[in-house]
């Protein structure tokens, strides 16, 4: 029996109900589990694709004692919804798993379709028993992981000279090349194809107000009903807004996205604005608080008085 | 309604604004279009929708006389963005109705039976409309009983017309509020006690209530104690709708339609469905 | 049959694109390898090879469609420009109780007319799908419902379905009765073979297209069809799944890896629900606007007095299988679902709709 398995299995002796992921996915990939007794945790598993931030459970959780496997990331998040008193931390017993990277899988199985057999020991990723090239599958997120690179904080750009390893890190570089009317048009395009299905708030363990989110309620009627790109463009805007400060950049947003709206390049934008003027990461200490709600001109400009 | 385009309101005006309690007011409309305003009919418990345009639409009961020719009444409680809207509208004011929809209280079936009509607040609305129905057809009908009640005087709607049906002797009518209070010389307990006082034979009867859930719940109870079998008690259930022809999927009851297969249901009928109310 | 070569196909869209808008599979730049049906204008780029996304239903209930406008105006005075294609007058009513008319007259007009369209590339389930939203929304002089606006898209439509010869882990379009070899909804379907296509007339409307320059004669054999995972049972859900409804438990264990994001509805080529609203553009006009919606949002059935027949996902997800496996059968004689496979694919929790049927299935066998 594997560490995780007996590990989660005294956890469920406390609590019940531990969240975890067994290997019943398409393909043998990770799929979220709840696992409710010890036999039921012999399936558990951690590899790398167990990609989903199971935090986003936490909320609908509320009140009653969970335990959770998590990655630093998605603790990261966990941390934010106690400090945010969303989850009370007396109940929830964290099980963190070392990880190295996690695979986007759903670019592997975009080009190698739907189900193809993922192998992955942790260095030589093999798709339908042929290797392949890591990095190119890697979540962008884990590349820039402190854990993984500890020289290149999260959010910050890969340094200029190295190549980018993936797609989606060289995306990242084009649109900070980009002038502010480009990314204007950039986003513009991107948007065009949201069908505001709001997985991206869903899957976002931060966007726990859900059944009252301003983008859908009629009062107040902030937002339009209609499926456009000036609706998306709101939606997006608020969206990212209503994160300033709380974000802890686990992506599950983007990963989320059924048409491929690489979200998390403006938010990632606003995460490092954040960082550097306010010095605050989300989701590092559950006593912080984000500085947009603590933020004081007091001392500044104008003294209040 | 034109059979063609269901989806589009057609034009209509506010005739007149009833205020019938704090929350509530009745509003006469009539079709701008004369042919329409004219031909149009509709039948006890029937429902349309109410549109205002940029607030969006509402449904509500039918709640005037279907032999009533050139308008209607909706009577409308102010309780979210569109009703808030509709209560800002005064005679003279252009609206949009997308009128009759649903199925109606099977009336036909009714004739030869004793009634028993039980209403609640604002469920009065559908009533009102079937008791005018029955009154008018008064010949096709036995006993006749009403229970209507409210939290206060104040919440009674409808004044002009109880006056009416307090004079008349083909009907047994009583007024109830939940608790006494000064200047109330008439009933006073909750609906479903007052029904169980009165002990409608159930005997070749139909009854029929609506009001809100909770009332529902014990007038159920009491119609039951009276000896009411479940084929013999009709309601009219309310849910969220949109498109009110069976389509966009909010008002189901497991595979019926609340804005098409109802709004009346009987209770035989509703034990058949899922419980999802 | 006949046969189009590959090469001859951006021609022979060209010159459908000449007369018709044309819908084909493209992969989006910038997205990650997102495959969805988009208006195609010649030397625009075609992906055959991957599944899109999306599925093509936009193309008969748009994402978001304007039912219609409407103006306030001033006056009271009968004037044109209202009601109907005809444009019939909205007249002020004239009868001795009519007040005087302190409002603004309101003028509804209609949506614009439906353009003709080709839709390019679907798959044999995609254009199934079309069939099975035909049972309710498109009824033209027929018993049962008859949406203006989808019926006169839907006129106007040519389905060209490319036909499958190959699967993956998500389809299971053999679980119903024709399988990949399903030729309902198609105009004309391609059978892919060395070169090109084979291509079969389906419907008079597909036949016609045969006779376009772009097709020659072939002795070629069509291909096999793909075979998919198979769910044995589905139509008997019909009838099981009632005797589910109260078991909140089972809904509860088959949806709890769900986080409620909306993605298997709005991808779903047969979920229709919709939502109608007003936009109003300035203080004077407005839309009426049709949008998708999805039944796994509380707000979907949330009313205003804050009670909510679906209070839990588990009470969402229930209507969802429901109303797929069982009323629409029940009212619609078809099967909201023809195995596309997309809820599965795109599902950001690995859920899996296949285990859900399958344990309802073995629920009911265990009673």
């Amino acid at each position: 029996m594997s560490e995780l398995v007996s590990t989660i299995q005294k956890v469920l002796a406390e609590t019940g109900l531990v969240l975890g992921w067994s290997a019943t996915g398409a393909g043998g990939v990770a799929a979220p589990e709840r696992f409710h007794t010890a036999e039921e945790a012999e399936v558990a598993i951690f590899d790398s694709t167990c990609v989903h931030n199971l935090s986003v459970h936490l909320p609908r959780l509320k009140g009653r004692a969970v335990g959770i496997v998590a990655k630093a990331c998605d603790a990261r998040s966990i941390v934010e919804l106690i400090a945010e008193r969303e989850v009370d931390g007396d109940q929830v017993r964290v099980i963190e798993v070392s990880c190295t990277d996690t695979l986007d899988v759903k670019a592997i199985w975009r080009r190698y379709g739907y189900g193809a057999l993922i192998e992955d020991d942790g260095s030589e990723l093999r798709v339908n028993g042929e290797p392949v090239e890591r990095e190119a599958f890697v979540q962008a997120k884990c590349l820039d992981c402190e854990d993984r690179q500890p020289a290149t904080p999260a959010g910050k750009p890969v340094p200029s000279g190295s190549k980018p390893a993936n797609a989606r890190q060289q995306l990242r570089e084009d649109f900070q090349a980009m002038s502010v009317g480009e990314r204007r048009a950039f986003w513009r395009e991107q948007y065009a194809r949201c069908i505001r299905c709001h997985a991206c708030r869903e899957a976002c363990p931060m966007c726990y107000c859900r059944d009252v989110c301003i983008m859908q309620t009629t009062d107040p009627h902030w937002t339009g009903g209609g499926i456009n790109t000036a609706e998306a463009e709101m939606m997006q805007l608020i969206r990212v807004n209503h994160l300033a400060g709380r974000c802890t950049a686990c992506g599950e947003c983007e990963r989320a996205c059924p048409v491929g709206i690489p979200l998390m390049l403006l938010m990632e934008e606003q995460n490092r604005a954040i960082e550097e003027m306010f010095d605050y990461r989300a989701g590092v200490d559950p006593e912080a608080k984000p500085p947009l709600l603590t933020f004081d001109i007091k001392g500044d400009s104008w003294d209040g008085e | 309604m034109k059979a063609t385009e269901p989806l589009r309101p057609e034009p209509a005006t506010v005739l007149e604004v009833i205020t019938e309690t704090t929350n509530i007011r009745t509003f006469r409309i009539a079709f701008d279009d004369p042919a329409l305003a004219e031909s149009f009919s509709f039948l006890p418990g029937q429902i349309g929708q109410l549109s205002i345009m940029g607030a969006g639409e509402s449904t509500f009961a039918l709640s005037s006389a279907p032999s009533r020719r050139g308008s209607f009444d909706f009577s409308v409680m102010k309780t979210g963005v569109v009703t808030s809207a509709i209560h800002e509208l005064s005679a003279g004011d252009r609206v949009a109705v997308r009128a009759p929809m649903g199925c109606a209280f099977p009336t036909d079936d009714w004739k030869g039976k004793n009634i028993v009509l039980v209403g609640g607040g604002i469920g009065m609305a559908p009533l009102r409309s079937l008791l005018f129905y029955l009154l008018d057809n008064r010949e096709d009908y036995g006993d006749m009983t009403l229970v209507y009640g409210a939290r206060t005087p104040g919440d009674l709607c409808y004044a002009e017309d109880r006056r009416d049906w307090e004079s008349r002797a083909d009907l047994d009518f009583a007024a109830t509020i939940d608790t006494a209070c000064a200047g109330w010389d008439g009933c006073v307990g909750l609906v479903p006690s007052v029904v169980e006082e009165k002990a409608p034979s159930p005997e070749n009867a139909v009854a029929v209530t609506c009001g809100p859930p909770i009332m529902i719940k014990f007038a159920l109870q009491s119609l039951d104690k009276t000896g009411f079998r479940e084929e013999q008690i009709y309601t009219t259930l309310e849910r969220r709708m949109k498109c009110g022809i069976g389509l966009c999927g909010r008002c189901n009851l497991g595979p019926k339609y609340v804005c098409t297969d109802g709004p009346v249901f009987s209770l035989a009928e509703l034990r058949e469905l899922p419980d999802e109310l | 049959m006949k046969f189009i070569s590959s090469e001859k196909i951006p021609g022979f869209l060209e010159a459908l694109s000449a007369r018709s808008t044309v819908w084909a599979p493209r992969e989006l730049t910038g997205s990650g390898g997102t495959v969805m049906f988009e208006r195609w204008r010649p030397g625009d780029p075609i992906d055959l090879e991957h599944y899109s996304s999306l599925s093509a239903k936009d193309v008969v209930l748009p994402r978001t469609e304007k039912l219609f406008g409407y103006t306030y105006a001033f006056g009271g005075s009968p004037f044109s420009g209202g009601l109907g294609a005809s444009g019939t007058a909205v007249a002020a009513s004239d009868s001795d109780q009519a007040p005087a008319t302190s409002g603004e007259q309101i003028v509804i007009k209609p949506a614009e007319p439906a353009p003709s369209t080709v839709l390019f590339g679907v798959r044999a389930c995609d254009a199934k799908s079309i069939q099975v939203l035909d049972a309710l929304f498109n009824n033209p002089g027929g018993e049962g419902y008859n949406d203006p606006q989808y019926s006169a898209r839907r006129e106007g439509l040519t389905v060209i379905t490319l036909a499958c010869t190959t699967c993956d882990d998500a389809c299971f379009c053999s679980s119903f009765e024709n399988g990949a070899s399903e030729k309902a909804g198609s105009d004309l379907i391609l059978y892919p073979v060395d070169g090109g296509f084979l291509a079969e007339g389906v419907t008079g409307k597909g036949g016609e297209l045969l006779s376009e320059p772009f097709f020659e004669e072939s002795e070629l054999a069509p291909p096999p069809l793909a075979e998919t995972a198979v769910i044995e049972g589905l139509e008997r859900l019909q009838e099981i799944l009632p005797g589910l409804f109260d078991d909140l438990d089972f809904w509860e264990r088959v949806s709890e890896r769900c986080v409620s994001c909306g993605f298997c509805t709005y991808g779903c080529p047969t979920c229709h629900c919709f939502n109608i609203h007003d936009e109003m553009q300035g203080d004077r006009e407005g839309e009426r606007l049709r949008s998708w919606d999805a039944c796994m949002f509380a707000l979907y059935t949330q009313e205003t007095s804050g009670h909510n027949p679906r209070p839990t996902l588990a009470h969402r997800y229930r209507n969802r299988i429901n109303h797929k496996f069982s009323y629409y059968p029940e009212n619609q004689g078809e099967i909201l679902c023809t195995g596309c496979g997309r809820c599965i694919r795109g599902c950001p929790a690995a859920l899996d709709i296949r285990d859900v049927l399958r344990d309802a299935l073995k629920a009911a066998r265990k009673e």
